[in-house]
C-alpha cells in the first residue's frame, strides 16, 4: 500500500480516519460532560402515565417501559459502554500479542504447546468459557465484566499476531539484531513488538465494536452492566419486547452502538492503512 | 406500564358443570402454544413439571377431579371421573368404585387392579421420588372387588380424597405390569401413551409439536374438538408471534408474553381471566448467607421486614409485571388458596410509615451519604433475579428504586438461571426473587415454610414454630382444619417473611373460532375437550 | 503434501481431544447442580435426591466421571440426558442436527453469493459515494443485534403481512400425505425468515472481507501485469485478482463454518427453529451436563474440522504454501 507514514501523533490524514476520530471525540465528550445536565438515569418519575412516552420536549429520546429518560440513560450508558468496550479490547488484544509474540518467536515446543491450548480453547464455545469466569468470580463489578470479556477474547488474535510474528523472525533486521547480541526480551519488545502493531490496532477497534454487541448478549447470562446502572447492551436488552410498539427505546442505544462501532472502525481502518495495509 | 381502563375480559366460570356431551362428532384443530416440552406426559414419568402434567391431564384421568371450588377436604366436592362413586368407610378408609364405562385407549376395561398399580409406581421412592413424598400417608392400595378399590390411611387427616386422587391417576398394568419399571422411561409406552381420557396420543415431533386426537368413544361424552396440537415455543415472543399470526388459538396467559399491552384488547380472542395457583414474592433469607447457623443480620428483624413492605406500591409493581387482575396477598396464599383459607388483607402503601418504622428502630443518614445507617452499617442488600424471567426483572427494578427513596441500597443481581437455582438452595443470597406453583390445599404450605422444611423446599429459611404446630393440629383434625389453617396463615401475614407480591390471576387469550370455552385453574387445557368449534369457523387447518 | 496432511490431521485431532477435555472440566467448575432444576416445583427427600444423582453417576468424583465420559465417546455414546427424560444425547443430536445444517447451510451460501458480489462491486468502484453508502449499511447490519433484525423481520412479514411463517422448520400441520412439491415449498417458506435474519447480519462482514482482500490482490504485480498486457478488466478482476483475494476468503469460510451447527441461539429462539443452539441453551440453563457435552462437542468438532478444511483448500488454491 502506498500511504503517507505522517508525523507520529497527528490525525490521520484520510478523511474517514479523521472523522472516525472526530466522531469518537464527539461521543466521549457527550458522556463525560452532559450529565449534570440530564435528569438522574435512576428515576422512575410516573410508573402509570410515564411510561414508553414517545420523544417530546420534555424527554428528547421518549421514556422506557419503567418511565426512565431514555437519552439521559444513553449518554450515562455511554461511560459504561465505552469503558468496557475499550478495555475489554484492550486486555485481549494485550493476552492475544503476549502470547502470540511468545508463540511465534520462540517456535518450535512452546509454540506448539501454545497454539494446541489456543486451538482447543477456540473450539471451546465462548459462552461456557464466559460461564466459568461467571463461576469463578459470582458477583460481578464492573472491571470483572472486562475481566471476563478480555479473557475470554484474545484467542483470535493471538493466532494473528504468532503469525506476523513468524513472518518477521526470519526478516533481516531480526536477525541482524540477534547477531549483534541483543537479548530474547529486547528483541520481543523493541524489534517485533512494535512491527506487529498494525494488525494489533486493528484488531483492537475491530473487538471494540464487538463487545458492544456481545454485552447486549450477556444480559442473558446475568453477565451484563447490572441494573440500574444503564448500559447501551443492558437498555437493549430490556427494550426488546417494545421493538415494534415503542421503538425509539430501542433504536436509541442502536444507533449509539453503531455510532461507535463506526467510529472505531474508520480509526482502525485508517490506522492499519497506516502501519501498512493490513486490512485484518 | 399503562393500566388499560377496560380490559374485555370474559370474567367466564372457570368450571362448567359438566355438559351435557354433545351429539355432534368431534371436528376442528385447536393449536395451543405452549413454552416447555411435555417429555413424558405419563404419570409417574412427570419429573415433577407442569408441561407434562398438563398435556397428561388429557391422556390419562383421575379416581375424581377436583371441584368448582377446588376444594380438598371435603369427599363430596370431587367430581368423578374414573370412579363414578366412592364411600368413606371410616376415619381411615376409602372405597372407590370405577365407571364401568372407563376403558382404555386400547379397549381394554380400566380395572381396580390398573388403580393398584398406579399407585404402586407413585409410592415407590426410587421411581417417583417427589409424589412419593406426598403420599407417605397412605398405607396401603387394594382392589377389593371386580371395580373396587379400597384405600387405607396411616392416620385420620382432612386431604385424604385429595391425596387417593391428585397425586396418582391409575396406569394400565395389562402394559406396564410386565416391564421393569427402570425401562417404562425408554419403552414404546412413553414414546406413545396409552391412556383413558378424552384424547389419545397422536403423534410427537421432538422440540416441536404435540399432536392428541379425539377419542370418540370417550365415556363421559364426545370431545370438540377433533384433534389438539401443542406447539412448543419456549421463546415467549414466538408465542406471541404464533397467536397474532393466526397459527396458535391459545396460549396460557398474555402476562408471560412480551408487551402484553398489544394483545389485551385484540379483536381476534376472547379472554378467560383464571384463578390460578401462582403466587410471586420476594423470599428474605432468615439466616446469614455465609454461616446458616447465624441469623441474617437484616432479615431476622421484623420491623425491618415490614418497613420493607410498607415502602412498596405493591400493586402497581405486580400489576405491571402480572395483569390489572393480579391481586396483592398478604401471606404465601394463591387466589385458588385463598378459596381454602382466607388470608387478613396486606400492609397497605404507606411510604411516610415505613420510614417512620425505620426511624423508629434507629435506621437513620447519619454520614449524609444517601443511605441509611445504623451503628455504622448502612442498609444494604442484594436481590437476587433470574436472569430469564422478564417479570421478575421488571418487579425488581420498581423494587430497586422504590427502596433506594427511602435510603435503601439494593444491588440487583440478575443471574444465569443455572446459578440462581444453585444459590437459593444453598442459601447463598439476601434476598431473592421467587415464583411458586402451589398445590390446591394448605397443607403444602408446610413444603415451603415449616422449620422441618429448611434445607429442602424453606429455601428462605424461616422458622416459626407457632406456625407449625398450628399446621401440625390442622392435620390431625379434619374438622378444625379450615379454623387453623386460618390462623396459621394470619401468623404468616403478622410475621411478614417474605416480601408477597403476586397472587396471579392468568388471562387466557382463545379464539373466538372456539365456544363453550372453559379454562381449569390447575391445569389449563384438561377440558379443551368440551369446547366446540363454532359454526362457520373453520379455517383449513380443521378439515380432517 | 501427504506428510503435511498427516501432521496436520494429527494436530487436528489432539486439538479436538485437548478441546473435550477442557469443556468437561470447565463444565464441572462451573455453578450449578443439574437436578436441582428437576426438583424445582416439588422439593424431593435427600435420599430421592441422592438416589438420581447415583442414577447419573454425578457421586462418582469427576476424574472417574472423566474416564467414563471418554470411554462412552469412544464408544459413540454420550450418555443419557437428564432434563429430557433419560433420552440418549446421540439422538437428541440426531434430531436436532438436519434442522441447523438446512439453516446453517442456506445461510453461508447466501452469505458468500451476496457478500462476495457486493464486496466485488465495492473493491471495483472504492471510494465512489454510493460504494461509501453500501459500506456504511454493512457495518450497520453487522453491528445490529441478531434478536432486532428476526423480531422487527417476524413483525413485519409475519404477524402483519402474514407472508411466511413465523416459527418452526415446517408446518405441523401440513397432512403428511401432501404431495412432495407442497412440503419442498413448505421447508422452504419456513426458511425464510431465519435464514433472511442470518444473513442480513453476517452477510456485511463477508463484504468488507471480499473488499479489502479484492483491493489487495489488485495491486499485487501479477495482476498489474495482466492489466498492463492490455487484458479487459472483468477478465483482470475475475481470472486474475479474484483467485488470489480466495485464500483469505477461504479463511473467513472456516470462521463462519460453526454456524452452520451452532446457529445462532437468539435467531433459532425467536423463529423457534429447532436446531442445536437451543437444544444447547436450555441445556445450558439446566445444568444437562450430558446434552451440553454433546452440542459442545459437536460444535468443537465442527470448528477444528472447518480450520482444517480451511488450510487445506488454502493450500490447494494457494501453490505458494505448498512450499513451506
Amino acid at each position: 500500500m502506498t500511504d503517507s507514514l505522517g508525523v507520529p501523533g497527528a490525525l490521520p490524514r484520510e478523511p474517514s480516519g479523521r472523522a472516525g476520530v472526530l466522531l469518537l471525540l464527539a461521543l466521549g465528550a457527550a458522556v463525560l460532560l452532559l450529565p449534570p445536565f440530564l435528569p438522574d438515569p435512576r428515576a422512575q418519575p410516573d410508573l402509570v402515565a410515564g411510561v414508553l412516552l414517545p420523544p417530546g420536549w420534555d424527554h428528547p429520546l421518549g421514556t422506557d417501559h419503567l418511565s426512565r429518560d431514555v437519552f439521559a440513560r444513553l449518554v450515562y450508558g455511554g461511560r459504561v459502554s465505552l469503558a468496557v468496550s475499550l478495555g475489554a479490547a484492550l486486555l485481549a488484544v494485550t493476552l492475544g500479542a503476549g502470547v502470540g509474540l511468545v508463540a511465534g518467536y520462540a517456535g518450535g515446543r512452546t509454540d506448539a504447546v501454545l497454539m494446541r491450548v489456543v486451538d482447543a480453547a477456540l473450539a471451546v464455545p465462548r459462552l461456557i468459557l464466559l460461564l466459568l469466569v461467571v463461576a469463578l468470580l459470582e458477583r460481578i463489578p464492573l472491571w470483572g465484566l472486562i475481566l471476563a470479556i478480555g479473557a475470554t477474547g484474545w484467542l483470535g488474535t493471538s493466532r494473528l499476531v504468532r503469525a506476523e510474528t513468524m513472518r518477521l523472525r526470519t526478516m533481516e533486521f531480526v536477525r541482524a539484531a540477534s547477531a549483534l547480541g541483543a537479548g530474547h526480551l529486547r528483541i520481543l519488545l523493541r524489534h517485533l513488538a512494535p512491527n506487529v502493531a498494525g494488525p494489533l490496532v486493528v484488531a483492537t477497534t475491530l473487538a471494540a465494536g464487538d463487545v458492544m454487541l456481545l454485552e447486549a448478549g450477556l444480559s442473558y447470562l446475568g453477565l451484563g452492566v447490572q441494573a440500574p446502572t444503564p448500559s447501551w447492551g443492558n437498555m437493549i436488552f430490556d427494550a426488546k419486547p417494545y421493538l415494534v410498539t415503542a421503538p425509539w427505546v430501542a433504536v436509541a442505544p442502536g444507533i449509539a452502538i453503531l455510532l461507535g462501532v463506526f467510529a472505531v472502525n474508520l480509526v482502525g481502518e485508517s490506522l492499519g492503512q497506516r502501519f501498512g495495509g493490513h486490512h485484518r | 406500564m399503562p393500566r388499560p381502563s377496560t380490559l374485555p375480559v370474559v370474567f367466564a366460570l372457570a368450571f362448567a358443570a359438566p355438559a351435557a356431551p354433545a351429539a355432534q362428532s368431534p371436528s376442528g384443530t385447536l393449536v395451543i402454544a405452549v413454552a416447555r416440552e411435555a417429555q413424558s406426559p405419563v404419570p409417574t414419568l412427570w419429573r415433577g413439571d407442569q408441561a407434562n402434567r398438563e398435556i397428561s391431564d388429557l391422556l390419562f384421568l383421575r379416581l375424581a377431579s377436583l371441584g368448582p371450588a377446588l376444594g380438598t377436604t371435603d369427599d363430596s366436592s370431587f367430581v368423578p371421573q374414573l370412579a363414578h362413586r366412592w364411600k368413606r368407610v371410616d376415619g381411615r378408609t376409602l372405597r372407590f368404585e370405577l365407571d364401568p364405562r372407563a376403558r382404555w385407549h386400547d379397549g381394554t376395561p380400566v380395572t381396580p387392579r390398573d388403580v393398584v398399580f398406579g399407585f404402586d409406581r407413585a409410592r415407590d421412592p426410587k421411581l417417583s421420588p417427589q409424589v412419593a413424598l406426598l403420599l407417605q400417608r397412605i398405607e396401603s392400595v387394594t382392589a377389593t372387588g371386580k371395580d373396587r378399590v379400597t384405600i387405607r390411611f396411616r392416620e385420620r387427616y382432612p386431604e385424604q380424597m385429595y391425596d387417593a386422587t391428585y397425586h396418582a391417576p391409575p396406569l394400565p398394568a395389562h402394559l406396564l405390569a410386565a416391564m421393569p419399571p427402570d425401562s417404562v422411561a425408554g419403552s414404546e409406552f412413553a414414546a406413545h401413551p396409552v391412556g383413558n381420557g378424552p384424547y389419545t396420543f397422536g403423534r410427537r415431533v421432538a422440540g416441536q409439536s404435540l399432536e392428541l386426537l379425539a377419542n370418540p368413544t370417550f365415556f363421559l361424552g364426545t370431545p370438540g374438538p377433533a384433534r389438539v396440537i401443542f406447539l412448543l415455543a419456549g421463546d415467549a415472543e414466538t408465542r406471541a408471534n404464533l397467536l397474532l399470526s393466526g397459527k396458535a388459538d391459545a396460549v396460557d396467559n398474555i402476562y408471560t408474553l412480551p408487551n402484553p399491552a398489544r394483545l389485551e384488547r385484540h379483536p381476534d380472542f376472547q379472554y378467560l381471566s383464571v384463578p390460578t395457583l401462582s403466587v410471586g414474592y420476594a423470599n428474605l433469607n432468615h439466616r446469614d448467607p455465609s454461616d446458616p447457623s447465624r441469623l441474617h443480620p437484616l432479615f431476622s428483624h421484623p420491623d425491618l421486614r415490614r418497613a420493607l413492605v410498607l415502602a412498596l406500591n405493591r400493586e402497581q409493581i405486580a400489576g405491571s409485571a402480572y395483569g390489572p387482575a393480579t391481586r396483592v396477598p398478604s401471606a404465601p396464599v394463591s387466589v385458588v388458596l385463598e378459596r381454602a383459607v382466607k388470608a387478613p388483607p396486606p400492609l397497605p402503601f404507606d411510604t411516610a410509615e415505613a420510614r417512620r418504622l425505620l426511624a423508629r428502630t434507629g435506621w437513620r443518614d447519619t454520614d449524609g451519604d444517601g443511605t441509611i445507617d445504623r451503628g455504622g452499617r448502612p442498609l444494604t442488600f442484594s436481590l437476587m433475579v433470574p436472569a430469564p424471567v422478564a417479570a421478575r426483572r421488571l418487579m425488581a427494578s420498581q423494587m430497586q428504586e422504590a427502596w433506594r427513596r427511602l435510603g435503601i441500597a439494593v444491588e440487583l443481581e440478575v443471574v444465569e438461571p443455572g446459578l440462581y437455582h444453585q444459590r437459593r438452595a444453598e442459601g447463598r443470597y439476601d434476598a431473592e426473587m421467587a415464583g411458586a406453583t402451589q398445590d390446591p390445599t394448605p397443607s403444602g404450605l408446610s413444603q415451603s415454610w415449616s422449620c422441618g422444611a429448611i434445607g429442602a423446599g424453606n429455601v428462605a429459611r424461616y422458622c416459626n414454630p407457632r406456625f407449625d404446630s398450628l399446621l401440625a393440629r390442622a392435620g390431625r383434625s379434619p374438622s378444625d382444619a379450615p379454623a387453623l389453617w386460618r390462623r396459621a396463615v394470619a401468623v404468616l401475614a403478622e410475621d411478614v417473611p417474605a416480601i408477597f407480591l403476586a397472587a396471579q390471576v392468568f388471562v387466557v387469550p382463545v379464539h373466538r373460532r372456539f365456544v363453550g370455552v372453559v379454562v381449569r385453574p390447575d391445569s389449563p387445557w384438561a377440558d379443551v375437550w368440551r369446547w366446540r368449534l363454532a359454526p362457520g369457523a373453520a379455517l383449513p387447518r380443521d378439515r380432517p | 503434501m501427504n506428510r503435511w496432511l498427516l501432521r496436520r490431521a494429527a494436530s487436528a485431532m489432539g486439538t479436538f481431544l485437548l478441546a473435550c477435555t477442557l469443556l468437561f472440566f470447565l463444565m464441572r467448575l462451573t455453578p450449578g447442580d443439574p437436578l436441582l432444576r428437576l426438583s424445582e416445583d416439588r422439593p424431593m427427600s435427600p435420599e430421592a435426591l441422592a438416589n438420581l444423582r447415583a442414577h447419573y453417576g454425578l457421586d462418582q468424583p469427576v476424574t472417574t466421571q472423566f474416564v467414563a465420559f471418554v470411554g462412552g465417546v469412544l464408544r459413540g455414546d454420550l450418555g443419557a440426558s437428564i432434563e429430557h427424560g433419560g433420552r440418549p444425547v446421540v439422538s437428541l443430536l440426531r434430531e436436532r442436527l438436519p434442522a441447523s445444517l438446512l439453516l446453517g447451510a442456506t445461510t453461508l451460501l447466501l452469505n458468500f453469493s451476496l457478500g462476495i458480489a457486493i464486496g466485488a462491486w465495492q473493491a471495483r468502484h472504492a471510494g465512489r459515494r454510493s460504494e461509501r453508502w453500501v459500506d456504511l449499511a454493512g457495518l450497520a447490519t453487522a453491528s445490529a443485534p441478531s434478536f432486532w433484525v428476526a423480531i422487527v423481520l417476524a413483525w413485519a412479514f409475519g404477524t402483519e403481512l402474514r407472508w411466511f411463517p413465523v416459527a418452526f422448520m415446517y408446518d405441523p400441520l401440513l397432512p403428511a400425505d401432501a404431495s412432495p412439491l407442497a412440503h419442498v415449498i413448505d421447508y422452504l417458506r419456513h426458511l425464510v425468515l431465519p435464514a433472511a435474519t442470518l444473513t442480513i447480519v453476517t452477510v456485511g462482514v463477508t463484504a468488507r472481507y471480499q473488499r479489502a482482500t479484492m483491493l489487495e490482490a489488485l495491486a499485487m504485480a501479477p495482476v498489474r501485469a495482466a492489466r498492463a498486457r492490455g487484458l479487459t478488466e472483468s477478465r483482470v478482476r475475475w481470472r486474475h485478482a479474484w483467485p488470489n483475494a480466495l485464500g483469505p476468503m477461504l479463511a473467513l469460510f472456516g470462521l463462519w463454518l460453526p454456524i452452520v451447527v451452532s446457529g445462532s441461539v437468539f435467531v433459532e429462539s425467536v423463529f423457534a427453529w429447532p436446531g442445536l443452539g437451543t437444544l444447547a441453551a436450555e441445556a445450558l440453563a439446566s445444568r444437562d451436563y450430558p446434552v451440553l457435552m454433546g452440542t459442545a462437542i459437536l460444535i468443537a468438532a465442527t470448528v477444528v474440522a472447518a480450520s482444517f478444511f480451511a488450510d487445506l483448500a488454502h493450500r490447494w488454491v494457494d501453490p505458494r504454501l505448498r512450499t513451506t
